[in-house]
């Protein structure tokens, strides 16, 4: 978004946010509300916060709680009384702690300490309150390390200089947000690195109203803070998409050969194997790579096979469409292979004609146009979209790449099966279910986050909420891990029980998008309906909550079993029973084990 | 656009006010939007129109349309 390339990726100013604002249409948009709380003056970041919400889909509204009463506002504000998504707390150091941030030097060890334990306690006090309201994401601005400390040179030669006490006590913030659970620490000092400090505060507007932050600044933060509501709402991109000719390196391979190519540890060919290392670097967070380049496939692999040059690999691409049709239709073959949704997608291009065709044609597409006479600044482009960004990355994250190759190489075996079950046999598929413990949370958590199209209710649940839902005794959490003959997937489905007058209500059931078509869900269920009768409930509800993305499984429940009952009572779209008193299905004959753990 | 016609687009758009009452006598006074939040925000749209930068005094002083508009005649004026 910003940052040295600032010549070439033009963020609008603040007139033309406001302008934009006031003219498009969000009303069918999803509504999402901030609540900012501070010590300082912000209230320009709301236009900020709003655009870039609405750019990610969201209709935001912003509301602040009054001028340097955040304690109290956790306390008791009204503002908080209606329903908040987001917490946003901004804090200067100089209003929390004059003598830490200004009079350093005249402070004894002793004071830096009574110093911190006193500030420790505020943030601890008011991450309290707020999670005794409200279940909205937290995030905390942190404190900002000082560009010209006390005791100057001297200051960074000691543990117990100014910077390194900031540091401190950046790092008690963020024990007591991770204590709070779905509170997350906003990096102040990378924002401000990025715009720099000259142009980061407004001293005069600081001394004036106690506004120090000037209004790049301000942008900055708010686009930082939607990284963060863009991955709590599951609106991270999963997939970047590559042309390769001037992308991933320099030159044509079909005209230049592989000898021609320039890619490689100098000047040219160093800029496209810096984006390659950024490539692999997204890919071990669990994005996926795919190509998608006008070639001959088998050039292009031999590039991959024998280029010294190449740092992605083979084993890092998920999917790959190398052909001469049109890339509109490739995307959504690449969509369709990998299971996921056209707006999960971000495609990577030098080319005007590409860009502008998938920009016409595929509009929830995001598209990242690199221009293709500055591939110095590729890397930072990619680095800086802040599309990718997730709250956690799992085991299952890391391994995505090799997921998709196993998945790949059942797909082979699926063409040569005759017949689909005896294909899901061949498989040699281990469902185990189990109650969610401490180490499957987050991967839970994640899923809920995350999965769009198998998902009944698509309610988003942070790691604390869903640690409180396993513990409760009023609900449970199930997930369900799956491995075959060609690895591990991993946990791949969950379901949320909240049990009530005598019934069971499914409050999530979901699947992930790569463990779709092999009777996955129909195990997890019938060892939901198993739970549930063990617990003494006469029936099971579920409900469905339609959304653009999960059509398909409108019909779930009633393919298992289920009678559809009135919604009319309902914030559902439709729901549906259980009768316990009757038999319950067998899971699906093709599963070589099914270990179950709670039934 | 003059500097005049141009700072009083600026003010109308920040004070959403039409543009036929930001007269040259036009000031906080006379126009009820105009807080010391917009105050600020006017100043650094001007700011932003112009690229200019107001130095402490004058935007605590620039309380006024025409006081506005001859502040930076001069801040634009060679030296």
């Amino acid at each position: 978004m910003t940052g040295p390339h600032g010549a070439i990726v033009t963020t609008p100013s603040f007139a033309e946010i406001e302008a934009e604002l006031a003219r498009v249409d969000m009303r069918g948009m999803p509504a999402f509300r901030f609540v900012v709380l501070r010590n300082i003056t912000v209230e320009p970041v709301a236009a900020y916060l709003r655009y870039f919400a609405y750019r990610a889909g969201l209709n935001a509204r912003v509301a602040f709680g009054a001028y340097d009463t955040i304690l109290q506002d956790a306390l008791g504000a009204d503002i908080l009384d209606a329903q908040a998504d987001c917490i946003l707390v901004h804090t200067a150091l100089e209003q929390l702690s004059w003598r830490l941030a200004r009079d350093f030097p005249a402070l004894s060890k002793a004071d830096v300490a009574a110093e911190l334990e006193r500030v420790d306690e505020f943030v601890g006090a008011v991450c309290a309150a707020l999670r005794d309201r409200t279940k909205a994401m937290i995030l905390w601005h942190g404190l900002v390390t000082p560009a010209y400390p006390s005791f100057g040179i001297l200051d960074r030669q000691s543990e117990d200089g100014q910077p390194a006490v900031i540091g401190e006590l950046n790092r008690s913030l963020r024990r007591r947000l991770r204590d709070a659970g779905d509170a997350f620490f906003v990096d102040t000092d990378a924002c401000l690195a990025r715009v720099g400090y000259g142009r980061f505060f407004d001293w005069r507007q600081w001394h004036l109203g106690k506004a120090p932050y000037a209004r790049e600044a301000l942008r900055e933060l708010a686009f930082e803070d939607l990284k963060f509501v863009r991955a709590r709402l599951g609106k991270n991109k999963k997939c970047i998409v590559l042309d390769c000719d001037n992308v991933l390196w320099g030159g044509v391979v079909g005209e230049d050969g592989l000898g021609g190519l320039r890619l490689g540890e100098s000047h040219p060919g160093s800029a496209f194997r810096e984006l390659q290392q950024e490539l692999v670097s997204l890919s071990a967070r669990g994005v996926l790579i795919a190509l998608c380049s006008k070639n001959n496939p088998e050039d292009v692999w031999q590039v991959f096979r024998e280029h010294p040059g190449m740092v992605l690999k083979e084993q890092h691409v998920a999917a790959a469409r190398i052909n001469w049709n049109d890339k509109a239709s490739n995307l959504r073959d690449l969509a369709r292979d990998l299971n996921l949704g056209l707006d999960s997608m971000v495609f990577v291009d030098d080319s005007d004609f590409e860009v502008n065709l998938v920009r016409r044609e595929l509009p929830e597409v995001e598209v990242i146009h690199l221009p293709p006479e500055r591939p110095s600044e590729y890397r930072l482009i990619l680095a800086s979209s802040g599309l990718f960004d997730t709250l956690a990355v799992s085991q299952e994250d890391r391994q995505r790449g090799a997921m998709y190759q196993a998945e790949a190489e059942r797909k082979r075996l699926e063409d040569t099966a005759t017949d689909l079950e005896g294909y899901l046999r061949s498989l040699e598929m281990v469902a185990e279910v189990g109650l969610a413990d401490a180490a499957a949370t987050p991967r839970i958590a994640q899923q809920t986050q995350r999965t769009n199209q198998f998902n009944l209710t698509t309610r988003r649940y942070g790691d604390a909420e869903i640690a409180h839902l396993a513990a409760h005794e009023a609900s449970d959490v199930v997930y369900l891990r799956l491995r075959d003959r060609f690895g591990d997937s991993g946990i791949v489905a969950a379901c949320v029980l909240r049990y009530r007058e005598g019934g069971a209500l499914v409050d999530t059931f979901l699947v992930s998008c790569r463990a779709l078509s092999r009777g996955v869900e129909a195990v997890l269920l019938v060892e939901v309906l198993r739970l549930a009768r063990r617990k003494g409930c006469a029936r099971v509800m579920g409900e469905f909550y339609a959304t653009p993305k999960n059509a398909q499984v409108g019909d779930f429940y009633l393919r298992h079993g289920f009678i559809e009952g009135d919604a009319a009572e309902s914030q559902a779209d439709r729901v549906f029973v259980f009768d316990l008193s009757g038999a319950i299905p067998a899971p699906p004959r093709w599963f070589a084990t099914i270990a179950s753990t709670i039934t | 656009m003059s500097e005049t016609d141009r700072v009083v687009a600026v003010v109308s758009q920040v004070m959403g006010v039409p543009a036929e009452d930001v007269t040259p006598e036009a000031s906080a006074d006379t126009i009820a939007a105009w807080d010391s939040l917009r105050h600020m925000n006017l100043i650094l749209a001007l700011e932003e129109e112009f690229g200019i930068s107001f130095d402490d005094e004058e935007i605590v002083e620039l309380l006024t349309v025409g006081l506005i508009v001859e502040t930076i005649q001069a801040k634009r004026r060679p030296a």
